[in-house]
């Protein structure tokens, strides 16, 4: 490992620990990590998972801003392990805790099962009226390059759950579907090759859903793909008033 | 389930009154509810006091003048001293940020304010942080603190050399 660049030799991991079969409850464990230029937080745990502590849980898998997998709450903001550089962080100390507004399995491994299930909840797939011709078409649906870029931008969503964890509103309200459920939502309501039309706005209409979204943009700040979940909600918003 | 309770409570109150490292929209998030909740509690306790000097809940049997004017001044003794002043001056800035920011709410929640979904490019630049949105914000501090500093005259004649 070449130690030899400018900056940091080595860091220390403050990493949260929880065990559920262990009565002495959540905590703080610290790990020294040695540093090289270009090392990502998720670089650094896996060296103390490999190296340091064998018992330490995480999830990850691509380690390219690709699957979502590696979301967890570093420094204070929810961020992906495998896309944070240790340098841009610019501290001695690097505190690693689970994503909030998840509940955690162990360590910094968090239960999806609510995030996905909210996801599922609002038909993320084409709805087209003519079903036997969704199946079956032998032509393709065109586009205009406009009628692409409506959506375009919503559908690079990872699912890392990274604009759950910053949302204060999911935080207060479990009714509320969160960012990235609504931007989904949104993706598929201005596909124009998409016909749920009402059929997706009707559900939203109840004060939780949606309604709830009091623009505190943070999903947006934290998304790492470049998704504006912020901007799906309030024209989702615009829709609701307008058509629903 | 106690300690459920608890935790929730106090994420809550940590996602509400904590904005530190998100953008300025998470500090409007923050202010436009603490300036709710300190406006509406206001307005209750301002009723109740002006509702004092005809009577309070038996407003219905209206009290003789007397009694009206000798509640006002009471009233009037109690609340003039510099704490309730700096309240007052502080709830200037409340009331201004809470109006001009609501209006800027309300044009967000139309997509008013905001950009298009585009393409996105790295460097990402999400287009509901828009100029113009962020424009509205600072415009609502900007009257906020102008409300509170022309309060703060009335009271302590600060801008009086």
């Amino acid at each position: 490992m070449d130690r030899g660049e400018k900056g940091l030799q080595e860091v220390k991991f403050k990493v949260f620990r929880y065990d559920p079969d262990k009565k002495d409850g959540k905590g703080f464990q610290t790990y020294t990590v040695p540093v090289s230029k270009g090392m990502t937080v998720l670089q650094g745990l896996m060296y103390i998972k490999e190296k340091l502590d064998q018992t330490l849980s995480m999830r990850f898998s691509c380690r390219m801003a690709t699957c979502g997998s590696c979301g967890m709450t570093i420094n204070g903001l929810p961020r992906l392990a495998c896309y944070t550089l240790i340098q841009e962080l610019k501290t001695r100390t690097i505190v690693v805790e689970p994503l909030r507004n998840f509940p955690v399995i162990k360590d910094l491994a968090t239960d999806f099962e609510e995030f996905f299930s909210k996801h599922r909840s609002v038909n993320p797939y084409l709805i087209r009226i003519d079903t036997h011709e969704q199946e079956k078409s032998n032509v393709s649906y065109t586009q205009s390059d406009e009628e692409v870029e409506k959506y375009l931008q919503f559908a690079y969503c990872i699912k890392c759950g990274l604009c759950y964890a910053a949302c204060p509103v999911v935080a207060t309200d479990k009714q509320f579907l969160g960012p990235q459920a609504l931007a989904q939502l949104y993706r598929y309501l201005a596909d124009s090759r998409d016909e749920g039309g009402e059929e997706r706005l009707r559900p939203l209409s109840d004060g939780h859903s949606l309604l709830r979204c009091h623009f505190a943009a943070s999903c947006s700040q934290v998304c790492p793909k470049g998704v504006d979940p912020a901007l799906a909600i309030q024209l989702l918003r615009r829709e609701l008033f307008l058509r629903g | 389930m106690a300690g459920v309770g608890v935790s929730v409570v106090v994420n809550a109150l940590k996602t509400w009154l904590i904005p530190l490292r998100y953008g300025v929209e998470r500090w409007s998030y923050t202010l436009q509810r603490v300036s709710g909740v300190a406006i509406t509690l206001y307005f209750v306790a301002h009723v109740v006091e002006t509702g004092n000097v005809v009577g309070g809940a038996g407003v219905w049997s209206v009290p003789p003048y007397e009694f009206a004017e000798m509640v006002w001044n009471e009233t009037k003794t109690f609340l003039a001293n510099p704490l309730f002043d700096a309240g007052l001056a502080l709830l200037a800035f409340m009331i201004f940020f809470h109006t001009v920011n609501g209006v800027r709410l309300v044009l967000a929640h139309f997509g008013i304010i905001l950009g298009k979904p585009t393409r996105p490019e790295y460097p990402y630049r999400a287009a509901s942080m828009s100029k113009a949105q962020r424009g509205v914000f600072w415009l609502s501090v900007l009257l906020a603190v102008a409300a509170m500093v022309y309060a703060l005259d009335v009271f302590f004649k600060v801008l009086q050399l």
